[in-house]
């Protein structure tokens, strides 16, 4: 089984580990946040999310994606994020099948794996960041989808 | 694992479903060319596996379908007649290589001898149909021996295991841990010892577990018995003694010949099945071959997007039916309805390309009931309910765990043996009763035995003992049978050879509620216990009356909807209303699901219990508006967007259509009229 190391781990004797990570930048809910390539499945327009009645905390509705339900993420849900104005453009499938609105598709950004910041834990968004990257008056927040899944799972059961 | 592989593994499913369906054609008298044709088919399926196993990287399962291989080849040589215990034995073959295909699809590592639990029958079969090479009669594979042991063994020694079996001498195995420093000359004292019991065939070097240091070999030795005790150790060594094979299980032709010619030429092997006949009788049932059609990943999308589209076609026409109510278009009206029909149609025939019977499953879990009662000594009556009902294939393997974890747990831990049954004033032969039905868009499987139950006190004894529990609380017996499903949860103090490790009962909850399933135990001292599987499918055709609430639309499964009224008076959750005569509370739909409630409603549908023998439950369910009946394509949400409530939706042109979980919704408008009386 392929195991995941997280860049600011160092890397375990003889597991390659490249010295700079690629990262795919999008502007949602008005946060400039980083998703690991790996956890892509795909990004598709934004189209109407159906709301789903009674639905559990953190997610909004669901739409179709490929023939199948995809659960879409509810940002104000989230600890540490409010509700934006901005419209929705796409669509991030992330695989564990999960949709993130986002406002804005920026590109990728090219990050070394040493200097980012652990998210403070008095942070709320501790619940579901994986690191902070500061650069000048900048800050990239890095989604950690086992974290998010996780935490969304717990609302669920928790409810 | 790797997603290129999901066809191979679909076509080695259908070879094991292959198999198995064929195995089961010869559990009843068959022609002999139908035995012939279905020994071939057999043959061919586990060639077929072996080569697949090769490809995949699988060399111990492709080794242990080639052992399978072998003994179908024997068969249709006609060495080997198809007996009960043969089927039954290659049943248990066809068994653990399934689950064990099933445990490397799940990135489990290979086990060294998939056919290991039958090991010994193997044996017996491989020794009694095939002579050597020299024309040498060779029982070694009597022994019950990994067969890379037994290769080990030197000609001379093959040879004494046959002539001693066929004597009558039963073959022991000793294993024993020795030191490095001083390990020759206490084999030297071991072998004098046993060579004074009887005659030592062979040492051989083993491996020694892991948390010894040491040592290890395997004596094998013939002596009428033979007991741990009456072999001289040292306080620090480990010794283990195994009954490696039965001369009784010589068939009493051999043992006859040995006493005219201890080793001679094996006789001319009866013929198995009679000659295929050139032209089988008319009435005779064939093994039939079916024709299974793989279509790869991407066809099966393309498949699952055609079923899409034609369930909105077949909503559009529906919806089309609706608006044109101009009686001067009646023809066109009817042709339409025909349309709609045929559009029906085709949908069910597209969803039914996903099901398999659940008489599947249960093929699989015969086997082994079996095989548990012979191992346990305790008979058992298998009754299975429900087979012609269908369920999703991709269901099938993950279920198939599940059900031999609570078979297992079932035959092994439930089941009383014979003499106390008897003590009890119970029938000596136990009962295992596992039905499936279909509840909506759920499947729910029962498993009922007729055992000692679950013992309670001593659940919350080891709950208490865990820390999970507190002592001195009243625990319900509810809570107490949920804790058998927590990690590790044990009352076995010992582990047996089937179950008793904690382990099972976890991953079988963990298993059914990642289906988005549920399961719910209960039992009562020294009647039995019931498990019951709540499962979900993924897609199901659901007939529904369709409804409005808070522009949103809502499916009302038809088979728990008792009544449906719309009057003039405007109604608001927590009235009683009047429904043919009868007072009952009424709840709107909006407080159910948690939406804000509406300023009345007209209409009501009166739910009713599904399955409730009689209306026991019924509530008036308050909707804005009734839109009507139609059949709807239903899909199930996914676990992170789970509703109370909802059990999936259908997309229509409008929107999804929610399709409620009317027993959830019951369950939701009682809790809601509560807290509305709490509130007065």
């Amino acid at each position: 089984m392929r195991c995941w190391v997280w860049p600011w781990i160092p890397s375990c004797d003889g597991w390659p580990v490249s010295e700079r990570t690629s990262w795919i930048h999008v502007r949602a809910a008005g946060m400039d946040l980083l998703l690991s390539p790996l956890d892509l499945r795909e990004v598709v327009a934004a189209g109407p999310v159906s709301p789903l009645p009674g639905r559990p905390p953190g997610i909004q509705g669901v739409i179709v994606y490929q023939g199948e339900f995809l659960p879409v993420l509810a940002w104000e849900g989230l600890p540490g994020c409010e509700a934006s104005n901005l419209p929705t453009v796409a669509m991030v499938v992330l695989r564990p099948r999960l949709g993130i609105p986002i406002e804005r598709m920026i590109g990728t950004l090219d990050l070394p794996e040493e200097g980012w910041l652990e998210p403070d834990v008095a942070d709320a968004a501790n619940s579901w960041l994986g690191g902070i990257w500061v650069e000048g008056d900048r800050r990239y927040l890095m989604l950690d989808s086992d974290r998010l899944m996780a935490l969304l799972q717990r609302f669920r059961t928790e409810r | 694992m790797d997603q290129s592989f999901d066809d191979v593994w679909a076509e080695c499913e259908d070879l094991f479903t292959q198999a198995r369906s064929t195995l089961a054609t010869l559990k009843t008298p068959q022609p002999a060319h139908v035995v012939q044709a279905a020994v071939n088919a057999l043959f061919r399926t586990t060639h077929t596996l072996k080569g697949m196993a090769g490809m995949l990287g699988f060399p111990s399962f492709s080794r242990a379908a080639h052992r399978m291989e072998d003994i179908f080849d024997l068969m249709r040589q006609g060495r080997l007649r198809s007996t009960d215990s043969l089927v039954e034995t290659l049943e248990a073959g066809v068994l653990a290589l399934e689950s064990g295909m099933a445990g490397l699809r799940r990135g489990r590592s290979e086990p060294e001898d998939y056919l290991s639990p039958i090991r010994r029958e193997l044996g017996e079969l491989e020794a009694l149909a095939r002579p050597t090479e020299g024309g040498t009669r060779d029982l070694t594979s009597m022994l019950d021996l990994p067969p890379e042991v037994i290769k080990s063994l030197s000609e001379y020694e093959r040879t004494r295991v046959t002539a001693l079996l066929m004597s009558g001498m039963p073959i022991h195995g000793v294993s024993v841990c020795l030191e490095f420093a001083t390990f020759d000359e206490r084999l030297r004292v071991l072998n004098e010892a046993l060579s004074s019991l009887g005659e030592l065939i062979s040492t051989l070097p083993c491996d020694l577990p892991e948390d010894r240091e040491g040592l290890g070999f395997l004596l094998v030795v013939a002596c009428p018995a033979l007991e741990a005790a009456s072999i001289p150790l040292l306080p620090t060594e480990l010794i283990q003694v195994a009954h490696l094979a039965d001369p009784a299980r010589v068939p009493e032709s051999l043992r006859s010949e040995t006493k005219e010619a201890p080793v001679e030429e094996p006789p001319t092997p009866e013929p198995a099945t009679e000659a295929v006949p050139s032209s089988p009788g008319p009435a005779a049932p064939q093994a039939q071959e079916v024709e299974i059609l793989r279509l790869p990943a991407h066809r099966v999308e393309a498949l699952e997007a055609r079923l899409m589209a034609v369930g909105q076609l077949r909503d559009a026409a529906s919806q089309l039916l609706h608006h044109v109510a101009d009686p001067s278009h009646e023809r066109s009206l009817a042709l339409m309805g025909q349309m709609e029909d045929g559009l029906l149609e085709v949908q069910k025939s597209l969803l039914q390309m996903r099901m398999v019977k659940v008489e599947s499953l249960f093929s699989r879990i015969e086997p082994m009931v079996k095989s548990l009662s012979r191992d346990t000594g305790k008979p058992v009556k298998l009754t299975f309910l429900g087979n012609d009902l269908e369920l999703e294939r991709s269901l099938l393997g993950r279920l198939s765990d599940p059900f031999l974890h609570i078979v297992r747990n079932a035959v092994d831990h439930g089941l009383e043996p014979p003499s106390e049954r008897a003590a009890l004033g119970k029938n000596e032969t136990g009962s295992l009763r596992i039905s499936a039905s279909q509840r909506g868009r759920n499947i729910r499987f029962d498993i009922r035995d007729d055992g000692r139950g679950f013992d309670l006190a001593r659940i919350e004894a080891r709950g208490i003992e865990l820390g999970l529990l507190k002592s001195g609380q009243e625990h319900t017996p509810d809570r107490l049978h949920r804790l058998t499903l927590e990690p590790g949860f044990s009352t076995q103090m010992r582990a047996s050879q089937l179950s008793g490790r904690g382990v099972g009962m976890d991953v079988v909850r963990a298993e059914i509620e990642a289906l988005g399933g549920e399961i719910h135990l209960s039992s009562e001292a020294r009647r039995g216990s019931l498990i019951r599987l709540s499962i979900p499918l993924s897609r199901a055709v659901v007939s529904c009356l369709k409804v409005r609430c808070a522009q949103q639309s809502f499916g009302i499964p038809l088979s728990s909807v008792v009544r449906v009224q719309a009057g003039k008076q405007l109604n608001r959750g927590g009235d009683q209303v009047q429904v043919v005569g009868r007072s009952m509370p009424l709840e709107s739909l909006q407080a159910c699901l948690g939406m804000p409630e509406p300023e009345g409603q007209k209409a009501l549908v009166v739910l009713g219990q599904q399955g409730a023998s009689s209306r026991s439950v019924e509530v008036a369910l308050g909707v804005d508006e009734i839109l009507g009946r139609g059949e709807v394509l239903l899909r199930s949400l996914p676990e992170l967007a789970h509703a109370a409530g909802i059990m999936g939706g259908s997309p229509q042109e409008d929107g999804i259509l929610w399709v409620l979980d009317p027993d959830a919704v019951l369950g939701l408008a009682m809790d809601s009229l509560m807290r509305r009386v709490a509130r007065v």
